[in-house]
């Protein structure tokens, strides 16, 4: 028992419920440009890229489980599209364990691209195609960049969150 | 977690329990509907947090950016309420006699049902749906599928019911779709007509009676009024996404294209199998194109509602049957 409630799980529930309330308040209320940048989103694939492909693939499947909870959506579709942002955004620790917080930057803009546009092509396994539009040639670059923009003050929160040690480099001695 | 077991054990697991989990979703699982409600226990009190650290903040913000544009839209609102007064009675006159009319022929109106009036909460929080949350749920009465509209029309339907609060999907969202007519007089009819989206909507009132001198048979001196013959078209209006008007395809697509003109006014058109009981306005015509290889017109509709300015709606208490409300 102690050893789930020390565990990420309960951080990953607290922040993703002020995360979800934080979208809807904000986010949802000012779109820029008509289209509702993602901070839901950000967040996981500021988790993907501080912990690696499964901490994001974690993160992306409870928060937008938490999304879909609270939202109109089916259960498990934003689940399986944030979960694939964080796939990719943590993709970045295949290159480098420990990364400049530039490089998640880059890897998170990739992330959310894919998260954010995961979000129609789910809806087509649901069987629902109105979103596949030209819409997305702006919904999913305007989304992608302010994640990218989010990502450096996301990160030490979503490591913290996934539990995520920074890695401390020791030089060997011969 | 992460260390016992592999990166793509954890990514498979993830991907599989979002397929099964969207599949018992789809199929009505109760287990899923509870933990809905579960979870929006959970949420309202953060909800409630976050809106009251957020609304001061964004008030202000929105008070010392738009004051100006503020002063000159409620100028603009006193001249438009004045205008209204004046149809306002003729309105209302209109209304009661088109009730005593439905209740004399035994149809069902909007007007044959209560409504329960809430406050808008706030917007989907997604890019890729167009819903609404309003401050009413079960408590009240509000089920699954009733028909939501404000003073000028048609907005959505409900697709999600809480204790408190409920989610309407707009007209405007793909997924939306309700039963439709057009009436309009043999006189308004301009076959053919081809508009371009943006050009001014045609007048679309009525011609008055048109009185004739008596036939034969009848006694001389006295005149008997001809009524315009009124055409109905049926058919469905769908919602495009974005702020895309809506789409309106009829059941019989070749004799729509001579009677349907632009301005046209599109309600509810009713019926047991119908999201909405008959009468309540969508929108007007605002495009009619004859689509080239065959003989089908398509007609886009522009909603009363302006969906974008909503604060206050109204949920109509007709329940579709479940057929008409799908999942």
């Amino acid at each position: 028992m102690y050893r789930i409630l020390a565990g990420p799980a309960p951080r990953l529930l607290v922040i993703g419920l002020f995360a979800l309330a934080i979208q809807r308040a904000v986010f949802a209320e000012h779109p820029l440009h008509d289209v509702k940048l993602q901070f839901v989103l950000a967040l996981v694939v500021a988790a993907g890229a501080g912990g690696g492909s499964d901490r994001g693939a974690v993160a992306g499947f409870v928060l937008g489980l938490m999304y879909d909870l609270g939202g109109n959506t089916p259960l498990g579709q934003t689940a399986l599209a944030y979960g694939m942002g964080g796939i990719v955004a943590g993709y970045l620790h295949s290159f480098t364990p420990d990364p400049q917080w530039w490089l998640a930057a880059v890897f998170a803009v990739f992330g959310a691209a894919v998260g954010e546009l995961s979000v129609p092509l789910a809806d087509l396994v649901t069987g629902e195609s109105g979103w596949i539009t030209g819409d997305l040639l702006v919904n999913v670059p305007v989304v992608a960049v302010a994640a990218g923009v989010m990502c450096p003050a996301l990160l030490p929160i979503g490591r913290w969150m996934m539990g995520v040690k920074r890695k401390k480099w020791k030089a060997m001695n011969e | 977690m992460f260390s016992s077991l592999s990166r793509r054990r954890v990514v498979l697991l993830v991907v599989l329990t979002c397929l099964l989990l969207i599949t018992l979703d789809k199929q009505g699982n109760p287990l899923t509907d509870r933990a809905r409600r579960v979870f929006d226990v959970m949420l309202r009190p953060v909800d409630a947090a976050t809106n009251a650290i957020v609304l001061p903040l964004e008030r202000a913000w929105y008070g010392i950016t738009n004051y100006e544009d503020l002063e000159t839209e409620n100028a603009a609102l006193r001249d438009q309420i004045e205008h209204m007064r004046g149809t306002e009675i003729e309105a209302r006159s209109a209304v009661l006699q088109y009730r005593e009319l439905a209740k004399l022929n035994q149809l069902t109106s909007k007007y044959t049902f209560e409504f329960v009036t809430a406050e808008v909460d706030g917007d989907s929080p997604s890019n890729y749906q167009q819903t609404l949350e309003i401050n009413v749920g079960s408590d009240r009465g509000i089920e699954v599928g009733m028909p939501v509209t404000d003073g000028a029309g048609l907005i959505g339907r409900i697709t999600r019911v809480f204790p408190t609060r409920s989610i309407v999907l707009l007209i405007t969202d793909p997924t939306f779709a309700v039963a439709a007519r057009v009436l309009s007089t043999d006189e308004e009819t301009d076959p053919g007509e081809v508009a371009t989206e943006g050009s001014p909507p045609a007048e679309t009132e009525a011609e008055p009676v048109d009185t004739t001198p008596v036939a034969e048979g009848s006694v001389e001196g006295e005149t008997t009024t001809t009524l315009p013959a009124v055409i109905r078209e049926t058919g469905t209006v769908e919602g495009r996404g974005g702020n895309r008007t809506l789409l309106l395809r009829f059941t019989e697509s070749t004799s729509a294209i001579t009677s349907v003109k632009v301005g046209a006014v599109v309600d509810t058109a009713g019926g047991t199998g119908s999201l909405a009981p008959q009468g309540i306005p969508i929108g007007t015509i605002t495009t009619v194109l004859k689509q080239s290889g065959n003989s089908s017109t398509l007609v886009e509709v522009r909603p009363n509602a302006d969906l974008r300015r909503l604060n206050y709606v109204a949920v109509v208490l007709f329940l579709p049957n479940v057929q008409a409300v799908g999942s």
